[in-house]
């Protein structure tokens, strides 16, 4: 986190920067995993998912850093917790009226939004002590943070599992769909590699600005 | 008063808690006019596809069916005129009868010259209820289709009954005597339509059981009906 007295662009850039790359919510904090699991067999429920996922952090971020004043110590989680339900059901009154179609195809996902770490995670460790702005700011950042590492993965595992992306068949025709990339064991693995060859990635880029000290 | 003194605690949660509420029960009467006409039109746009009433696949000769042909294309996002299209076809083709079993309805079209019979079931599927139509021809010896219109299985995996090469395989699939089998297949769909067999959804072995079960239950209420003289 930038804690030199920077500019308010200054300060944007490192949030994006933290919550697409040096602390993203997915392989970073390990936020937001059970949704990573099971929606990720699909790259559109995926990204309509993560979409629901961005709005949902930014706007109750937001909501929750300008209420930061009023909200007793004692009642401060669940306050947290109303709010971003607020938004989620929101979200899947939206949904509903305005493309029912997807909201049949994410069927139950959308509610469990709100079981979400990432949006909780994020209300508690910045919205409580930053501005409303900035709140939007990190909160739709962290959602697209987690939104590209989901993409990533199910893109694997829908063109491994399906043949497809996007619903748009891509195999050549000989292709045997490996059926494990659509159930979650595959999802386990996948994350699990993808985390670690991330990680390591970051570790390199930082020992390689340290100028190569081990 | 004080912000952490427990009379402000209840005043606070109480007064937030109201005003999201309020705003979530308007925002809902605001669409709940439009959230019904989606539920509408899914429901008829089920009964009308597992009729047959559709443009793809069925060669049908009637000038219903080359209205529906504009009326049920992609059906993704729905608008006024495709509803009323659907409207139109429905209306026009389907007669309703009411039968014995009061909680669905019956319906009765004719299509391709052949008298059928549809009817809306709901059974318990692996996470919650399946919702969906199922039409048989007038002597319940071939299911002529079957539409899902609701259900909570798993995205991507038992969710995948909704998709077209599953629903594909139940069309004028003949009937056995003891009932149609889902079984463990090339997960592609059978195309036999003579062994009452189907492909089950790869890795979703559970729900697709549960589509055995519930399609077999309607068809004993078929079956009923037709004995009694209801299906004429």
């Amino acid at each position: 986190m930038n804690g030199a007295a920077s500019s308010g662009k200054n300060k944007a850039w490192a949030v994006l920067r933290d919550n697409l790359w040096w602390n993203n919510p997915v392989f970073i904090q390990v936020l937001g995993i059970c949704s990573t699991l099971a929606v990720t067999n699909n790259l559109t429920n995926t990204f309509i998912m993560t979409v629901g996922v961005s709005l949902a952090t930014a706007f109750s971020s937001a909501t929750l850093s300008a209420m930061n004043k009023a909200i007793p110590a004692k009642v401060r989680m669940i306050t947290q917790v109303l709010v971003i339900s607020f938004y989620v059901i929101i979200i899947d009154i939206v949904l509903r009226a305005y493309l029912p179609a997807v909201s049949k195809s994410l069927g139950p996902y959308v509610g469990l939004i709100i079981t979400n770490c990432i949006i909780m995670g994020r209300a508690e460790a910045f919205a409580r002590s930053n501005t409303p702005l900035l709140s939007f700011w990190d909160g739709l950042t962290s959602g697209i943070g987690y939104m590209a590492f989901l993409m990533g993965i199910a893109a694997v595992r829908e063109f491994l599992g399906f043949g497809s992306l996007f619903g748009f068949k891509l195999a050549p025709p000989g292709f045997t769909p490996w059926t494990i990339m659509v159930m979650a064991p595959s999802a386990f693995f996948l994350v699990a590699m993808a985390m670690w060859a991330l990680k390591s990635l970051q570790e390199s880029m930082t020992a390689h600005k340290k100028g190569g000290k081990k | 008063m004080k912000k952490d003194s427990t009379s402000y605690t209840v005043w606070f949660t109480f007064v937030v808690s109201l005003f999201f509420v309020l705003l979530l029960a308007f925002a809902n009467e605001l669409t709940s006019g439009r959230v019904a006409a989606n539920q509408r039109f899914a429901e008829r746009s089920a009964i009308l596809d597992s009729l047959g009433l559709k443009a793809s696949g069925v060669a049908a000769t009637d000038e219903a069916a080359a209205l529906s042909a504009a009326a049920l294309s992609a059906a993704a996002v729905q608008d006024a005129s495709t509803s009323e299209a659907v409207d139109t076809v429905f209306d026009r083709s389907v007669s309703v009868i009411t039968a014995d079993s009061a909680r669905f309805l019956l319906y009765k079209a004719v299509v391709d010259g052949e008298v059928r019979y549809a009817m809306g079931f709901s059974g318990a599927g692996l996470w919650g209820a399946i919702l969906g139509v199922l039409t048989v021809n007038a002597d319940v010896s071939r299911i002529r289709g079957l539409s899902i219109v609701a259900h909570n299985e798993t995205p991507g995996l038992g969710g995948r009954i909704t998709e077209a090469w599953f629903t594909d395989q139940f069309r004028d699939e003949q009937i056995p005597p003891a009932g149609i089998r889902v079984r463990q297949g090339s997960g592609a769909g059978d195309t036999n339509k003579d062994n009452g067999e189907l492909d089950a959804v790869t890795g979703a072995s559970l729900t697709s059981k549960s589509i055995e079960k519930i399609v077999n239950a309607q068809i004993s209420v078929f079956r009923s009906l037709f004995e009694q003289g209801g299906l004429q």
